[in-house]
């Protein structure tokens, strides 16, 4: 087969499909691989929805390590747990809870086609995001204070006690609870680093939302960067209780 | 390419189902509530259920921001199966690797042989377990607690 | 596809131009490749890499036989034995098995296998390709700075806290690794998507080519696997740097827990490597016995069994670590169920042969080697499953000999036969045949020498990792290092084979194995977006019965 000479039949090479789509309808978001923009969208969502199962893979190596330790150190994962504010945590499970919300709403503004009101959901996104890491930044803040550091680096001083403790707990500080700030920092600061990215990610689709990229036929990079938002909430929603709310 | 998801039309553009605006007001408020329960339930002494009630209640938190914010309601039936399906694979690596942190260095019924966690030793006949604190105390096939294994514990060796 | 020979036949007697043009042709200069969408281009930029890093894995195998040809230090010394070993382990595993048939063969023929004009997310596809060389990079950097001697599997604590050796050789080779990983699940991401969603008109899921079931069970488990590696050296070198206390016994860590991170991700990595390369092995066979598949969908649900079955068994590398008895009789047990669809492979394989019109072009000598020694591979790991034998073996030889039959003889022959089997695709050009069997004969050759040699030393107590050895193992081991040598000769002649091709090769033809497969209806190198129209399928890939005369011909 002589390649030179191998050409293509016409601009037709879409009219094998059910839906006859010829280069003219060919709408510019529609990328030259995809027939149908439902195509294009329903695939874009499924790759993001294999990016959220590695995701949850991805945090599932911190969750079995809090798994065996917390069954290995119940009493260090008692105290050190109470050293934690739920106070604050639960103000960040607030805010987070909210910014799923405007996420949500921000998709729905841009199913609709209204562009200024997705920007304005995005906008109130991002800022709760910020909070989340500012109230994120002051509880890091009295952990290296007090030397509620991560393994070796555990020397308690300084301490409040934030919550009353009882049992155990109460007795002194266990063994091995530097163990429980490792993993306390690896996870939060894992999470963070989402929350980071996820901010980063929204302001991108912030200032393309704003140039007009997105109609009611193409709004996949919202859709897309809200589903990414609701994953990080949705881990958030497991570290509270297991890490700030230990009996 | 066919999709149940976006039924009736199908002229191959996006046609997403729109949800009004109160189904996602309703769904925040039922995530407050059930963040206030968490809370409160934290501070009353359970015990061992403290964990299980944390659990539940993440879990139905979870539920709700996956099937309404997240549209995996509507979604794609597949999507859904990769979203449960990684769920299963990390519950895999959970269980089986706590099969194994849990149980370490117990009887081998078998040979009639017990290893010491203090020493890594055999102790022929499975004589009385070494010194443990009370707390950890427990009867064959209970888990091994970490004070008695772990304190400067190498890799039990057999 | 058959009644629409016309469609997806190259007839080339209409004017035009653009995507009927060779992918090769479509645009030229190095920054048009850097910076290419295409996944054909792509996959030749993977190739390369992947080839690269094959020469630089080897090189290090052989100084490991060297320093073997007599105990007692023979060119290096212990800590330098340490490093080289484990550098060819990670090179071999991490830059060139994982990404070989999955990144290379796989992202050139996948789509093409579908029908489609690309993968479904063509940037993520580059991403990751500049992912993998970040990756790439990054290993380099460890080698340079000083080596790691942790063997590739990174145990605690020597990759925690090691004393000697380089400290930070070991951030940098596991940050290689992490990197990599983000490589290969962005590649896991994009297949399953264009699996489920770019098929052509016509393409069901039982007419997929089984090179692709196989393609998309490992891209199940890239998903699913990859990211706990990630997570498990993100701990790793978070422990390194500040101490975190999950792995560091001293400190109520856990070393044997790195294993079980380190495991569940590394067992099913296992499957990443052999799937693929039973995915090539089905198409060789089926195309050079002119046979449809014997139990086609038997050999497709094998390979998504194993993929599934990959993930319940990692506790068997850990039966001498000090794991729990319970966890241990568990992973034996399951280790087992690995048999089965393995088996049914096998015997599907063998049953398309039965009958079949065989031909033994060279592509061909790698999928019957495959067999063979994939069976071998796969029937001495049942010796590690079973407890009591396992023990015994355990780090000896023979568990080096074991993976290397699965690894070496399964994955690497698939390789090379697909290499062979889809190079005049690929490049356009027909290598000389006579040359490549040579090549062929002095690998397999080669390649028992060494390893067959390595079953008997293994069984009789040499242990694994050892740059010493009991003066009684001399002979075996020199006859293996030989063996090596043998494996050397014949990769350099298939190299140079392939390369004078390039320059001085035939044109190709269309279809020069007459394989009823759809990349074969595809001009010679294809064109830009793949077929010249959009193919409409019509027939299984296997169903010579179906396929038209002039689908079958040469052009």
């Amino acid at each position: 087969m002589d390649t030179a000479n191998s050409h293509e039949h016409g601009a037709g090479h879409d009219d094998d499909h059910g839906e006859s789509h010829g280069h003219g309808d060919h709408p510019k978001f529609l990328a030259h691989h995809f027939d149908t923009p439902l195509q294009q969208f329903d695939t874009a969502k499924l790759g993001m929805w294999l990016f959220l199962a590695q995701e949850l893979l991805f945090f599932a190596g911190l969750f079995v390590a809090y798994g065996i330790y917390r069954n290995w150190y119940p009493d260090a994962f008692s105290w050190s747990s109470h050293q934690l504010d739920p106070i604050m945590g639960a103000i960040n499970t607030v805010v987070l809870l909210f910014s799923s919300l405007t996420a949500a709403l921000a998709v729905r503004s841009s199913q609709l086609g209204q562009k200024s009101k997705t920007s304005m959901w995005l906008v109130l996104t991002i800022i709760c995001a910020f909070i989340f890491l500012v109230v994120k930044y002051f509880e890091y803040e009295h952990k290296f204070e007090s030397g509620l550091l991560p393994g070796g680096h555990f020397h308690p001083h300084h301490l409040h006690v934030v919550r009353a403790m009882h049992g155990a707990a109460a007795a002194g500080i266990p063994d091995h609870s530097g163990t429980f700030f490792g993993i306390y920092f690896m996870m939060t600061g894992v999470h963070g680093l989402h929350v980071l990215i996820g901010i980063g990610v929204m302001i991108w689709i912030l200032i393309r939302n704003n140039r007009g990229e997105f109609s009611a036929q193409y709004f996949t990079p919202v859709e897309l960067v809200a589903l990414y938002w609701h994953l990080v909430d949705l881990i958030w929603i497991y570290l509270f209780p297991l890490l700030y709310l230990i009996d | 390419m066919s999709h149940e998801a976006h039924d009736k039309i199908d002229d191959g553009g996006v046609h997403p189902h729109i949800a009004p605006v109160k189904m996602y007001i309703a769904i925040f408020l039922g995530l407050i509530f059930f963040t206030v329960v968490t809370v409160a339930v934290g501070f009353v002494h359970l015990g061992p259920l403290n964990l299980l009630v944390a659990i539940v209640i993440a879990t139905i938190k979870a539920a709700l921001v996956v099937i309404f914010f997240m549209h995996l309601k509507d979604d794609a039936k597949f999507n859904a199966l990769v979203f449960v399906g990684s769920l299963l694979f990390a519950g895999v690596f959970l269980v089986y690797t706590m099969n194994d942190t849990g149980h370490r260095g117990q009887i081998d019924p078998e040979q009639g042989v017990e290893v010491l966690p203090s020493t890594g030793e055999f102790a022929p006949g499975g004589p009385a377990r070494p010194a443990r604190s009370v707390a950890a105390e427990g009867h064959e096939g209970e888990p091994v607690t970490a004070d008695v294994v772990l304190p400067e514990h190498a890799p039990q060796a057999h | 596809m058959s009644t629409e020979a016309e469609a997806t036949l190259p007839t080339s007697d209409h004017t035009g131009h653009g995507t009927g043009t060779s992918y090769l042709d479509a645009s030229s200069g190095l920054r048009n490749w850097l910076i290419t969408l295409d996944h054909k281009r792509i996959g030749i930029m993977y190739l390369i890499s992947v080839l690269l890093a094959f020469a630089a894995g080897g090189i290090f195998a052989l100084l490991v036989r060297i320093e073997l040809l007599s105990p007692g230090r023979t060119i290096m010394g212990a800590a330098t034995y340490n490093q080289v070993f484990t550098l060819h382990g990670a090179i071999m595993v991490f830059l060139f098995i994982i990404p070989s048939v999955p990144a290379a063969l796989g992202n050139f023929f996948l789509p093409i296998m579908l029908g489609a004009k690309d993968v479904a997310f063509p940037r993520l596809n580059l991403l990751s390709f500049y992912i993998y060389v970040v990756g790439a990079v990054m290993a380099l950097a460890s080698m340079v700075i000083g080596s790691v001697d942790t063997g590739w599997t990174f145990y605690t604590p020597y990759s925690s806290n090691s004393v000697v050796g380089s400290q930070n050789a070991v951030i940098w080779m596991t940050g290689a690794v992490f990197t990599l990983g983000f490589s290969s699940i962005l590649t896991g991401v994009n297949f399953i998507a264009t699996v489920h969603k770019m098929r052509a008109p016509g393409q069901t899921w039982r007419r997929l080519p089984l090179f692709i079931w196989a393609a998309y069970a490992t891209s199940v488990i890239q998903v699913l696997a990859t990211p706990v590696l990630a997570i498990t050296l993100a701990l790793l070198l978070m422990e390194r740097a500040f101490g975190l206390g999950i792995f560091d016994p001293r400190i109520g860590g856990d070393p044997v827990l790195f294993q079980h991170f380190f495991w569940f991700y590394s067992h099913p990595a296992v499957y990443i490597m052999i799937l693929p390369g039973m995915g090539v092995v089905s198409e060789i066979i089926a195309t050079f016995s002119k046979r449809e598949i014997f139990g086609y969908m038997f050999v497709a649900m094998s390979s998504v069994g194993l993929a599934l079955v990959g993930f319940l068994v990692w506790g068997h590398h850990m039966f001498v670590s000090g794991q729990s008895e319970y966890a241990t009789m568990v992973f034996s047990a399951l280790t087992f169920l690995v048999a089965i669809p393995s088996g049914v492979k096998i015997f599907n394989w063998l049953g398309t042969l039965y009958g079949g019109a065989i031909s033994l072009e060279s592509p061909m000598l790698y999928g019957l080697a495959f067999i063979v020694l994939f069976s071998i591979g796969g029937l001495t790991g049942l010796f590690h499953a079973t407890l009591s034998t396992g023990i015994f073996l355990h780090d000896t030889y023979f568990v080096v000999a074991h993976f290397h039959y699965v690894m070496v003889g399964g994955t690497v022959f698939a390789f090379f036969g697909g290499l062979h089997y889809w190079w005049p695709k690929m490049t356009g050009k027909m290598y000389e045949e006579g040359l490549a069997k040579w090549g062929f004969a002095l690998f397999f050759i080669g390649f028992n020498m060494t390893f067959l040699t390595q079953f008997v030393l293994g069984s009789r107590g040499m242990p694994r990792r050892y740059y010493d050895y009991l003066p009684q193992f001399t002979g075996l081991h020199q006859f293996s290092s030989t063996g090596a040598f043998i494996i050397g000769i014949g990769i350099l002649l298939i190299f140079v084979n392939l390369t004078r091709s390039l320059i001085s090769g035939k044109k190709a033809p269309r279809n020069p194995w007459r394989s009823a497969g759809y990349e074969w209806m595809t001009p010679t190198p294809p064109p830009l977006e793949n077929f010249k129209e959009v193919p409409v399928i019509t027939r299984g890939p296997y169903d010579y019965h179906l396929a038209t005369e002039a689908e079958l011909s040469e052009n």
